[in-house]
């Protein structure tokens, strides 16, 4: 079954990167996810918000992306916002592995760039 | 002649009867008042006078009661009464007036011919009071008082026939326009098309019943109203109200127009219709009528119409494409006709030939990798000397050969021709294209044409197809006693080599040749996973034998792949294969076909079966049944048949067998007896599909007698029970199957979508470590279990479990121990098996 699972959408918004990510993200999908949206963060930018409001699963594999995205801006000196609303399973799965000491977790888009701003 | 209506019923009849006993009465007694002669005996008079209004009394009250012969009795009586009173006052006064009363009331109210008998009797009754009173001029009286009532009533008589006559045929025009009428009716309301009659000002007069079926307003909702709002679209109003206005002006009587625009229900929806308008002036009256027709039917039917002419223009063009392509078949079947390569080539150089209507053909054959030597030769000179081994490199051929590319000259020199025997022929065009074998020049074909004639590009093309064959024809010719392994072999590579692994169904498979041929047949099966979790199931026999019946095997499966792939629907797959085989097989060349869509998830399979054997299912409980339905033609038998989809319910760990005739077809015996045979061993076989093939194989199959090639595919839906357990290959890629698996398997027995998601996600993470630590050690297991108020599900690997480390994998464990109730790891000589369990609250 040759379903494509996860989908990633990159917008630059000013000194902003916009990283969509829907479907679901397992161990097929996340290591590449995580190296396209790495590449698509140029060093003249201020930061990078990785947009989770349509994915529907996210597995350690997942998490595991989201934390090699936060050391690798961290290195930069680039900061990484996540979007990712409550009562879903994905914001569970960031609760568990209390992902918010590596970065901030946001409901909406919105507040997440006027973060960074 | 026809019976004149009664203008008068029996009732009216009495009472005027009644009447005028009491004006008779009234009248007599009161000429006893007034001076009056002596002889006149008042007291019989008087006594008359009482009898008489007794009567009419009588009479009256009896009036409803009355018949026919009351009524003439009592005018007899009446007369009888008149006679005695003119006996009373001796017949010499103006007494005998009297009978003039009952011989009128005759008259008006009996046939004439009873009214005569009437006036006979009065006759008569006057005569005996005449020759009892005996007065003067006897004769003379009696002919005034019996003929001036008879005079009257004739006159009357006659007046009262033509009234009825008169009232017959208004009667009749009345009722006639009645019938007319409700005729009209009946045949507007049976009436299919839908009748609408408009006045002057728009608004609806008649409606009949089909307008109510086509429109959905009853007739008494739209008479009354504009015609305009009810079956018009709102874009169409004001055209239709120009339209009328036009039409009301037209001078003509009579006007009628057709034509055809979209119309409207009462819910909106549109149709197509075609409308019959007449206009017609009555006097200052127009009255406007429609017959409006839906034609949504026809507009379809000619749409299709056109399809079907698009597609036979089509098919036309892939018709002579085929013709070519089946005289390159023939270049095959004479590779198999053939025990010596001479002969073959002597066969295949005239075929060839034909194919391109070509004048002359050479076929070369190479030795050694070096040098050509003339094979087979045509339209030359026959007795021409073999010159003997050609190097490649030299003449045309030979420098086909070396470049091992096809080439096209204009106007060669004879001289260039490395065949003597086409050196005469004075060829204006020559084609020369490698026969390759395998990776090598196994030779080199010549064709070449004379004027008129002209050789192009498009014979080029042609040709090189052609080669293929021939060359393939020459290997198989050389090495033709392994004709049938090259075959049975391209068609074994046209079967799954492997079928593919489906979360919770299990496939298996089984391809018997047949024993004693020593060519293959034509059965075949495929198993396709579609998107969406699906499956499509295959299984088809090509008639004939060899290679011809495996190459198509091999252009319908992949056909059969490509649609399929494409998500159509079983009929459509099916359809365009039928297209295929109708256009590019060869004559007569069909097979029957069975495709089949396994949907897991709705626990349903579809299917459409082009004239295959029905696939049997096999129901939990011991249910066997042939699922018959829907049984077409099969594929390259028509050229646009229907081949209808249905659709059968696959429950959890139900079966579906698909077979070929192979398998139930016995020389000298019915196939229902075999068809008995197989329901018989599929109810005795075990659930599991690979032990369930063995078992039937076992059962049907003769050892080592196989008559016929026998494919079988079984598929067996997992049930959806307490407990699961299925193997997945150790690829990343297993985890949406995974994850399908498990939601499909929790949904069954949990509703709280939350909780199943962090099942999902703590078994995703047992999963993914069993991916990444199996490593090469095969495939890992998942199994589940319901018990009681807990769910249980493990999976094993046969890889070594990291020790728990910060990092990534510590990550996974937490996960699922935040998840779970229970997570427990153990590792054993075999592997590593997860254990998770969690309590379902209510």
């Amino acid at each position: 079954m040759t379903d494509k699972l996860v989908e990633l959408e990159i917008e630059q918004r000013g000194e902003i990167v916009v990283a969509r990510v829907s479907g679901e993200l397992d161990l097929a999908g996340a290591p590449g996810t995580g190296d396209l949206i790495a590449e698509a963060v140029p060093t003249s930018a201020r930061g990078l918000v990785v947009d989770m409001s349509r994915l529907e699963f996210i597995d350690s594999s997942g998490i595991a992306m989201l934390f090699g995205l936060a050391r690798r801006l961290a290195s930069r000196r680039q900061e990484l916002r996540v979007v990712a609303p409550g009562g879903r399973a994905v914001k569970r799965v960031l609760d568990i592995v209390e992902f918010s000491r590596a970065a901030p977790v946001y409901e909406g888009l919105e507040p997440a760039l006027a973060e960074i701003a | 002649m026809r019976e004149l209506p009664e203008l008068f019923d029996l009732g009216v009849k009495a009472r005027s009867l009644a009447y005028l006993f009491l004006a008779g009465a009234g009248l007599g007694l009161l000429t006893l008042v007034f001076p009056h002669s002596d002889r006149i005996q008042d007291r019989e008079l008087v006594i008359l006078g009482l009898v008489a209004i007794a009567i009419s009394a009588l009479i009256y009250a009896l009036a409803e009661r009355m018949r026919n012969v009351d009524l003439h009795a009592f005018v007899a009586a009446g007369t009888v009464i008149v006679s005695l009173a003119n006996y009373f006052v001796e017949a010499t006064l103006l007494y005998p007036l009297l009978y003039t009363w009952s011989a009128l009331y005759a008259f008006y109210f009996f046939r004439l011919r009873t009214a005569l008998a009437h006036v006979a009797f009065l006759a008569l009754c006057y005569v005996i009071v005449l020759a009892l009173v005996d007065p003067m001029s006897p004769v003379v009286r009696w002919l005034l008082a019996v003929g001036t009532p008879l005079v009257a009533g004739l006159l009357i008589s006659r007046l009262l026939g033509r009234l009825r006559a008169e009232g017959l045929s208004s009667d009749e025009r009345a009722l006639e326009l009645q019938r007319s009428e409700a005729r009209t009716r009946l045949v507007l309301d049976s009436a299919p098309d839908a009748f609408v009659a408009i006045d002057a000002d728009g608004l609806v007069t008649t409606w009949n019943a089909a307008s109510e079926r086509m429109f959905g307003w009853s007739a008494a909702e739209a008479v009354g109203k504009p015609l305009r709002n009810l079956i018009f679209t709102p874009d169409e109003r004001e055209s239709f109200d120009e339209r009328r206005q036009a039409l009301l002006a037209a001078p003509e009587t009579v006007k009628v127009l057709r034509m055809e625009s979209d119309l409207q229900r009462r819910d909106g929806s549109v149709f197509p219709a075609e409308r019959t308008i007449s206009r017609v002036r009555i006097g200052d009256e127009v009255v406007m009528t429609a017959f409006l027709r839906d034609i949504a039917d026809r507009r379809r039917a000619e749409q299709e119409r056109e399809q079907l002419v698009r597609e036979q223009v089509a098919r036309t063009e892939a018709e002579r494409t085929a013709e070519m392509v089946s005289g390159l078949q023939l270049l095959v079947d004479a590779a198999l006709a053939h025990r010596t390569l001479d002969d073959l080539l002597a066969d295949l150089v005239v075929r060839v030939r034909g194919v391109l209507d070509a004048d002359a053909a050479t076929i070369f054959t190479a030795e050694n990798g070096a040098s050509l030597r003339i094979g087979a030769s045509s339209g030359g000179d026959p007795n021409a000397e073999d010159p003997g081994p050609i190097p490649f490199g030299k003449y045309f051929a030979g420098r086909v050969a070396l470049s091992e590319q096809p080439m096209l000259a204009r106007n060669p020199d004879p001289a260039d021709l490395a065949d003597p025997a086409l050196r005469g022929l004075e060829l204006n065009s020559l084609i020369g294209v490698p026969l390759k074998a395998k990776d090598e020049v196994g030779g080199v074909l010549v064709v070449g044409a004379r004027a008129p004639r002209h050789l192009g590009t498009e014979d080029l093309m042609l040709l090189r197809l052609a080669a293929d064959r021939v060359g393939l024809a020459i290997s198989h010719a050389r090495v033709y006693e392994r004709e049938h392994k090259i075959a049975e072999t391209l068609q074994r590579s046209l079967l799954p080599d492997r079928l593919p692994s489906l979360p919770g169904l299990e496939v298996a498979a089984r391809y018997l040749p047949a024993a004693t041929e020593a060519e293959v047949g034509g059965d075949w099966y495929d198993v396709i996973p579609l998107m969406g979790g699906g499956v499509g199931l295959v299984m088809g026999d090509v008639a004939g034998k060899g290679l011809a019946a495996a190459s198509m095997v091999g252009r319908l499966r992949s056909a059969l792949r490509a649609y399929a792939l494409e998500n159509h629907d079983p009929a459509t797959v099916v359809e365009q294969l039928n297209r295929l085989l109708w256009t590019e097989g060869q004559d007569s060349q069909m097979a029957t076909l069975l495709y089949a869509m396994v949907d897991p998830a709705e626990s349903a399979v579809r299917w459409v079966n082009a004239g295959h054997p029905a696939p049997l299912l096999l129901d939990g409980d011991d249910d066997v049944r042939f699922l018959e339905g829907g049984s077409s033609v099969p594929l390259g038998v028509l050229p646009f048949p229907a081949y209808r989809e249905i659709s059968a319910r696959l429950a959890p760990g139900a079966t579906l067998l698909l077979y070929t005739d192979g398998l139930v077809e016995r020389a000298g015996e019915v196939i229902d007896r075999g068809m008995e045979r197989l329901a018989a061993a599929m109810r005795e076989a075990p659930l599991n599909a690979e032990p369930l093939l063995d078992h039937l194989v076992d059962a049907l199959v003769p050892v080592g007698r196989t008559p016929d090639d026998v494919a079988l595919l079984a598929l067996r839906s997992l049930p959806v029970a307490d407990r699961f357990q299925i193997e997945f290959p150790t690829a990343p890629e297993s985890l949406a199957s995974v994850r399908s698996l498990l939601r499909r398997w929790l949904g069954h027995a949990l509703s709280d979508q939350r909780v199943i998601a962090e099942i999902t996600t703590a078994c995703g993470e047992a999963a993914t470590n069993a991916i990444e630590h199996a490593g090469a050690g095969g495939p890992f297991e998942l199994a589940g279990r319901l018990n009681g108020r807990e769910v249980e599900i493990t999976v094993r690997d046969r890889g070594v479990w990291r020790a728990e480390r910060q990092g990534d994998q510590g990550r996974g464990l937490a996960l699922m121990r935040a998840l779970m109730d229970n997570v427990d790891v153990s590792q054993t000589a075999d592997g590593t098996m997860v254990r998770l369990r969690r309590a379902l609250d209510g």
